[in-house]
């Protein structure tokens, strides 16, 4: 794949580009799902190709190809190189500088996930969907994934780095219905469960079939739970929440693309300005915001992004302040500051994008038990159901699938279709409390969509449960 | 290369079963997206991919691969084999589609097909140069996209479909626009003219007001109604979802619920739209009516729903790509048929106080059963004051019940527009809702967002 790499570099440069990097990508991934015990998807997909990016006279061009051999190779670098000669105007851009490098990375794992067989995965599934059993449940789902990576990056800086990834996940859902009503309740996350780049371990250590009694119950009980009443109050969000929280209203805002309006058309800019940087409050001073594509089990960890750049930790938000983006080789040259780190691309037929790596929340201090003890009159609410937010990340509505009131300081009545709302700045200023580091848990997502041709990213995102003063909650509709 | 249908005929002999399906999707596209009028994200795509389906006895599994040598047909068949044995035996597996007649359908382009990536370029760089020194974001994409589904059942066909989107955002810092022209035949997209659209809304923006959160009549235009009704579309229409009960039709068809004025249909063969000849399992697709005169009729089904429906249900056609189908069937040619308004204009006039949406932005599903979607409006929204476009306003909160907003319709426009509803993930498969703008009594208002514009 190295070989065929070079070969691709090599074309564009000969065709005029004065920079080219070309990835190579083999992807399996397999899928297993089941629903109402019985299978509904086994899936396992192979993809491999090559992409090339170049940079001819300023300009941009991409052009990939499935075949991985000399002529595709080829072929993908002569069509990236001719379609940025294509591409109208005057073009300018500039690549802040990096040390070239040459490495390996490899996703430490115990038993690779891809290599546990179909049949032990979709006994996992029965097994849990079983343990879900509730008459009121009309629909009970399990599933499990597994992916492997292999992924060669070679650039005409003199990069050459080889990455062997791999990531599993798995989840459970119940939905309960009568004959007004559909509620339900998922783990360990919402839809698409949580995954985790590390081997099958993490699966079996979800305990899917241990949590799905709970989660059977909580979905029949939501059927006559009462409405989250409309209220200005405190809010206390479980980690799963503020995992979402943090990625829509830090992670997407603080990608410098958005910032600098490349996204405009589909997923949108950002409140934030380059000016920013180093001043603006974004939240209280409890609010501490790290991106870390080292952090064990992420999505987003790996040795180089996929513009070479080694992973490295850095600070985003310290203390309630603006510290730091996510940023490319060209926004970083653009902001005068930084070298990248935050490009990926979804397997080898689009272009890097800046994604989100492992974007934490810090942890604070406490248990959920304290954070709720010092809340008189509240709502405490749990898993994401919905998620909705503006194009500029400022105007946010989520809603959760199970809430429950807070009365002086305990837990009281369970309460369905809650949502909250709020404007970015404001409600990250009225964090008040953040769980301590036992509350702090990894979740990772793989529906995170950008970019035109549509792109998926697979992210993680550390946080522990926190509240927050003078939250506007509501119910589903007026 | 071998032919899509050779290619999936290759597969499934070279698959062992009782039942073998394979489906080809081959994509051939270029996408020259811009932002701040430069191009920043242009996108070759070549790609072939093979995804195979087998059975043994009742039990079926999958696998897709995009090596197509005769090593790799065996190794995918191999791999689906695998599956196959590892799966649990089904009682209710579906029959693999047979032989049928399928119905003609337009949706090539000779043109469209034959565009290079230097002419994605030019069509890009009049989008470019249609919003005069105002920046645009967009792109122009177009692209062919076979699809091949063979079986050992007998089912054998192949379509090439053209596409060609242009789309413009034309926006300054506090004030936005929007337009887009979707088609099968790029010669019915003009670039430039959809920038001058957008840049025209745009100018119309600055210096947006808020607005008190409440129940407004509003006026919805065309990308805004298809985006609600995608949303909404994705459990009510669903066989699946009704069958799970997660659907608004749940304990409902043969109501009238919605206006009479509402006609839905989901219409695969419609030449405005984006036809297709038959889905992914190789059932021929056909005109499905969802909603008839505030009428709710039915949804649409894939065989795997169709048989856990039982009776006399059957599949509509309308199972998804492979990378979809755990979602089941999916209404992916909505139409909601057009009213007798003249014009935009005179909706507004039919609404007299109220507020008009050009575009949404970030749906969520609040509460499928009750068809409660939330997001924002942006890129043009104005107040209607006195039967007129009035002030712009700010980004707007909305949190609805789909079903409230359809129930009282003064009026429809009766030109449809196809709104392009695609955001090109995975393998290409363009798609879009053919709908006129729609005037409502009743739009939720939630909260304010941030002014237009970039």
């Amino acid at each position: 794949m190295r070989a065929l790499c070079e070969e691709a570099v090599a074309a564009a440069l000969a065709g005029g580009a004065s920079y080219a990097d070309a990835r190579a990508v083999v992807r399996r991934s397999q899928l297993v799902a089941t629903k109402n015990r019985r299978v509904d998807q086994v899936d396992d997909v192979e993809s491999e190709g090559i992409g090339v990016r170049v940079l001819v006279d300023g300009a941009w061009g991409f052009a990939c190809d499935r075949r991985l051999d000399e002529t595709g190779a080829r072929d993908a670098a002569e069509r990236a190189t001719s379609f940025a000669k294509a591409a109208p105007g005057i073009h300018a851009r500039a690549l802040a500088p990096v040390e070239p490098v040459q490495g390996e990375y490899r996703t430490p794992r115990d038993q690779d996930p891809v290599d546990v067989p179909l049949t032990d995965k979709i006994a996992l599934c029965l097994s849990a969907e079983e343990a879900i059993e509730n008459k009121a449940v009309k629909v009970t789902t399990a599933f499990v994934r597994a992916m492997r990576e292999r992924k060669v990056l070679v650039s005409s800086d003199g990069t050459a780095v080889d990455q062997d990834l791999v990531e599993c996940g798995g989840g459970i859902e119940a939905t309960a219905a009568d004959a007004e009503l559909s509620q339900i309740r998922s783990y360990p996350s919402q839809h698409e469960g949580s995954s985790a780049g590390a081997g099958w371990e993490y699966v079996l250590g979800l305990g899917l079939e241990r949590e799905a009694p709970r989660i059977g119950e909580q979905a029949a009980a939501l059927l006559s739970a009462p409405v989250c009443p409309a209220a200005t109050t405190t809010v206390v969000l479980d980690a799963d929440q503020m995992a979402l929280q943090v990625h829509e209203s830090t992670g997407h805002p603080t990608e410098l693309d958005r910032v600098y309006g490349t996204e405009a058309a589909y997923a949108g800019t950002s409140f934030l300005h380059a000016g920013d940087l180093g001043s603006l409050r974004y939240g209280s001073e409890l609010m501490n915001i790290t991106a870390d594509p080292t952090t064990p089990g992420g999505l987003g960890t790996f040795g180089y992004d996929d513009e070479g750049v080694p992973a490295a930790r850095t600070a985003v938000v310290e203390a309630g302040v603006l510290r730091g983006f996510l940023t490319s080789r060209e926004t970083a040259a653009k902001l005068g500051d930084g070298g990248g780190g935050s490009m990926r691309a979804d397997g080898w037929s689009r272009m890097p994008l800046v994604r989100m790596t492992n974007l934490h929340l810090e942890a604070g201090e406490g248990t959920l038990d304290d954070l709720l003890a010092d809340v008189d009159d509240g709502i405490y609410l749990e898993t994401n159901k919905s998620w909705s937010i503006d194009d500029k990340r400022l105007n946010f509505q989520f809603g959760t699938q199970v809430a429950w009131e807070i009365k002086q300081g305990k837990r009281g009545r369970m309460l369905r279709d809650a949502t909250y709302t709020g404007v970015t700045p404001v409600f990250w200023g009225s964090l008040d409390a953040v769980g301590g580091p036992e509350t702090w848990v990894l979740y990772g997502l793989t529906n995170c969509g950008k970019g035109q041709p549509g792109q998926h990213a697979h992210v993680s995102h550390g946080a522990a449960p926190a509240r927050f003063r003078n939250v506007q909650v509501g119910v589903a509709s007026s | 290369m071998t032919s899509a249908i050779e290619l999936a005929e290759r597969a499934v002999a070279a698959a062992d079963g009782d039942g073998v399906e394979a489906v080809v999707q081959a994509e051939h596209s270029g996408f020259a997206r811009f932002a701040g009028s430069e191009v920043h994200q242009p996108t070759l795509i070549e790609n072939v991919s093979v995804f195979v389906r087998v059975v043994r006895g009742n039990r079926v599994g999958a696998a897709a691969a995009n090596r197509i040598d005769d090593e790799g047909l065996r190794d995918l068949a191999l791999r689906a084999g695998e599956a196959a044995e590892a799966a649990p035996e089904d009682p209710d597996l579906p029959a693999l589609a047979g032989a049928s007649a399928l119905p003609d359908v337009e949706g090539y382009d000779e043109e469209t097909a034959g565009l290079s990536p230097a002419d994605q370029a030019r069509l890009a760089a009049d989008a470019i140069g249609g919003a005069g020194d105002t920046p645009v974001y967009g792109f122009f994409t177009s692209g062919t996209a076979t699809v091949a589904v063979v079986t050992s059942a007998g089912f054998a066909a192949e379509q090439t479909s053209t596409d060609a989107v242009a789309l413009a955002l034309a926006a300054t810092d506090g004030a936005s626009g929007y337009a887009e022209q979707t088609s099968w035949a790029v010669g019915d997209v003009d670039p430039a003219a959809v920038a001058r659209q957008a840049f025209e809304l745009a100018k119309r923006t600055a210096n947006a007001d808020e607005l008190e959160p409440g129940t407004y009549r509003a006026v919805l235009g065309p990308y805004a109604v298809g985006e609600l009704l995608q949303y909404f579309a994705f459990d009510a229409f669903s066989g699946l979802a009704l069958l799970e009960e997660r659907s608004y039709l749940a304990g409902k068809l043969g109501e009238r619920r919605f206006d009479e004025k509402v006609s839905i249909a989901d219409d695969a063969l419609d030449p405005q739209g984006l036809p297709k000849q038959f889905d992914f399992e190789g059932v021929p697709k056909q005109r499905v009516p969802l909603v008839e005169n505030g009428v709710l009729r039915g949804a649409v089904w894939d065989s795997t729903s169709a048989v856990r429906a039982g009776g006399s249900r059957q599949s509509t056609g309308h199972a998804p790509p492979p990378a979809f189908r755990r979602w089941g069937p999916l209404p992916f040619a909505l139409s909601l048929a057009g009213g007798e308004a003249e014009s935009i204009d005179e909706l507004v006039e039919l609404v007299g106080d109220g507020i008009y949406i050009t575009r949404l932005h970030y749906l969520g599903i609040v509460e499928p059963r009750q068809g409660i979607l939330t997001g924002m409006t942006r890129d043009g929204t104005f107040r209607i004051r006195d039967g007129k476009l009035a002030e712009p306003l700010v980004n707007l909160r909305f949190t609805v019940a789909v079903p409230d907003v359809l129930a009282d319709v003064p009026g429809l426009t009766h030109e449809t527009t196809l709104a392009n509803e695609a955001a090109f993930y995975d393998e290409r498969f363009a798609y879009g809702a053919l709908v006129p703008a729609l005037a409502t009594a009743r739009f939720d208002v939630t909260g304010n967002g941030g002014a237009p514009g970039i």
